[in-house]
């Protein structure tokens, strides 16, 4: 047997390297999931209809995935972004239709709304010994409170309609080809930014490092507080960025909506790889776990299956993802201490 | 102060607090007559179907542990009932056991996975949540071919676990009050009681020292997942029917009465009596406020507030109990 050259060694270990991302098994797991569906929904799944209805769902998940993903890769958690998505399309609908004001003063209002609760969040996460999810589901009940009896003193009722500019439509409300949602490029630009600042810019590493331990962070003079506090005011902002753009898409805003996106950016975080205790994860990953995610939701819809076999799958997904990542990450760990 | 100080440091201090806090304001600003709310049987139903689920999810999390797979339990074991019993005629005994097995076999899973991986019990749970919720939906629709199925319990069952007492009141809250005793006897008077507050001071340590942590984690989640159909079993054989609702809104309920009466969600600390009037006092503000003046939808708001101020408090009591036991020394 002659010996390997150095060159294919050197690739298998490259491949070998690219298997042991987490990305890859979240990349397979959604290969797998869309060749299923494909399979079962034949051509309407594979063409327009199929991809617009998923990409327009992981859209809106996606954008806020990405915030919720960064702050879970720091150890934190946020609940309260069931609320302010509501909260913020209704204040949009409440400024720009109730008041009938010009709709960038309603654009504006909703999306401070997100960025004061996140912040709210943020200050008091860091000023007290309070786990997040505690303070984030207080916040919730308290945003939902709120935003309920706000709207119905001012609307007096709990659904309000706007008509939007058609500026401010085309930009955030459009169905491009009558199909596709204008958010999935808004999707786009925010996974260009959060991977800018994840992997490129030192925030990245901060992040990273807050997750893998807070008080070397912090001893490392890393100002932990305030990136604390960035994140909770970008999962705020882009909860309520979905919440403005649903209400300039359906023209109308309702007070019971958006508790689904709690769980459902928790589970797309964590099929594509992050880890809840935080210090790990990728934006990469974030993206094909909401893919996976989206394609599974809506999949079903198409292949003739009872829709309620998505919540099955998308249960054992998570455990798989869970499971196999735990398992790389022992893999991971054994190797880095046999390289030392 | 001397006399004041031991009182404070209890766990449930703050739940006492939060109570009374509630109970003025709601006096004070809602006009309520105590008289009636204490009659009103709305609260006590809430309060007891909530605290059969809050002790043992309070008691894992004293362990160290979450569940929030108790948001499709309790539809799991009132469907499961339902369909054993209802659709396919069974006797009631069957349909019970069928509705506790299932909680058996999810809490089992749960609890496997929890000590076999690193990863959190949050997580998992909130993988067999969904699945969960998928499974019922789907066995129900595949079984009946519909979302909501009937039953005719027996008179002995409904006298059990379905009667109306005095017409108003369910007869499920007394048996909150017997599990809550059982339950305050493990925890506070019982070795299995140390065992729970040890696990969650230092898992590593509780291990070292001898406690059967993988079974004591286990048989924790049993609990909790049968905790909860036990309740949708009782509510199927109460109102004659199972519905396949959202049962999203009970897991956050049961987390904040839990936290509100003292424990803490990072483990070893909190009561048995704790959890009790945390449940006690999420019930008046949600179901109290329509004995009020005060506009429902505020309701949500008290309930923020309040988690908020409740925690706060524990936090410090919890400081002053530390600094006392320090400088006791």
């Amino acid at each position: 047997m002659a010996p390997k050259s150095p060159n294919s060694r050197a690739r298998a270990s490259k491949l070998g390297a690219l298997a042991r991302r987490p990305e890859a098994g979240t990349f397979l797991g959604m290969l797998v999931v869309y060749v299923f569906f494909a399979t079962l929904g034949g051509a309407v799944f594979l063409g327009a209809p199929g991809w617009s209805s998923f990409l327009n769902m992981a859209a809106e998940v996606g954008i806020i995935a990405l915030p919720v993903g960064l702050l879970m890769i720091a150890g934190e958690l946020d609940i309260s972004v069931g609320a302010v998505l509501p909260a913020s399309s209704l204040t949009v609908a409440i400024i720009s239709g109730h008041y009938d004001l010009p709709t960038h003063y309603g654009i504006f209002g909703g999306l401070f709304v997100g960025l004061l609760v996140g912040f709210v969040n943020g200050f008091l996460v860091t000023r007290t010994t309070i786990p997040s999810l505690i303070i984030t589901i207080g916040t919730m009940f308290g945003v939902m409170g709120l935003t309920l009896g706000l709207t119905v003193l001012i609307a007096g009722s709990t659904g309000v309609f706007m008509t939007p500019d058609p500026m401010a439509r085309t930009l955030l409300g459009q169905f491009i080809g009558g199909m596709f949602q204008v958010t999935i490029f808004w999707w786009a630009g925010f996974i260009a930014v959060v991977y800018y600042v994840l992997h490129i810019s030192p925030w990245g590493n901060w992040i990273f490092a807050l997750g893998g331990d807070r008080e070397s962070a912090r001893n490392a003079g890393i100002p932990t507080q305030r990136v604390t506090v960035a994140l909770y005011m970008s999962s705020g902002f882009a909860a309520a960025f979905v919440g403005v753009a649903q209400v300039l898409t359906f023209q109308s805003a309702q007070v019971a909506a958006g508790q689904a996106f709690i769980f459902n950016s928790i589970m797309c975080a964590v099929i594509g790889g992050v880890l809840l205790t935080g210090g790990a994860g990728s934006v990469i990953g974030i993206v094909l776990g909401t893919l996976t995610f989206a394609i599974v939701n809506q999949g079903i819809f198409f292949s003739g299956l009872d829709p309620n076999y998505g919540s099955v799958i998308i249960g054992a997904l998570l455990l798989a993802a869970v499971l196999s990542n735990d398992g790389f990450r022992t893999l991971a760990m054994r190797y880095a201490a046999k390289k030392t | 102060m001397h006399l004041i100080a031991p009182l404070l440091r209890r766990p449930a201090a703050a739940a006492v607090l939060s109570l009374f806090g509630i109970l003025i304001f709601y006096v004070v600003f809602g006009g309520v007559n105590l008289g009636t709310l204490a009659g009103a049987a709305s609260w006590l139903n809430f309060a007891a179907n909530l605290g059969i689920v809050a002790i043992p999810v309070g008691l894992l999390m004293i362990s160290g542990e979450i569940d929030i797979s108790i948001g499709a339990m309790i539809p799991a074991g009132s469907m499961t009932t339902a369909i054993i019993s209802g659709y396919y005629e069974l006797p009631i005994f069957f349909g019970m056991l069928g509705a506790i097995g299932v909680g058996v076999i999810v809490g089992t899973i749960n609890g496997l996975l929890a000590i076999r991986t690193t990863v959190p019990s949050l997580i998992i749970t909130l993988g067999t949540l969904v699945a969960m919720q998928g499974i019922i939906l789907s066995a129900s629709k595949l079984l009946t071919g519909e979302a909501s199925v009937a039953i005719t319990a027996p008179d002995w069952s409904k006298f059990i676990f379905g009667q109306l007492i005095g017409g108003s009141h369910q007869v499920i809250i007394v048996w909150w009050v017997a599990i809550a005793a059982i339950f305050w006897f493990v925890a506070h008077q019982s070795r299995y009681g140390n065992w729970i507050f040890a696990m969650g001071g230092d898992r590593e340590s509780a291990r070292n020292a001898g406690i059967p942590v993988d079974r004591m984690t286990i048989i924790l989640f049993i609990l909790t997942a049968t905790s909860a159909s036990f309740v949708g079993m009782c509510q199927a054989i109460l109102f004659n029917s199972a519905q396949v609702s959202g049962g999203m809104n009970i897991i956050f309920n049961v987390i904040v009465s839990v936290v509100v009466g003292g424990v803490i969600l990072t483990g070893g600390f909190g009561s048995v009596i704790g959890i009790v009037i945390g449940t006690l006092t999420f019930a008046i503000v949600s179901q109290g406020i329509y004995f009020t003046q005060i506009d429902r939808n505020w309701s949500n708001l008290i309930i923020g507030a309040m988690l908020l101020i409740a925690v706060l408090m524990n936090d410090t009591f919890r400081k002053l109990a530390t600094i006392g036991s320090l400088s006791k020394k």
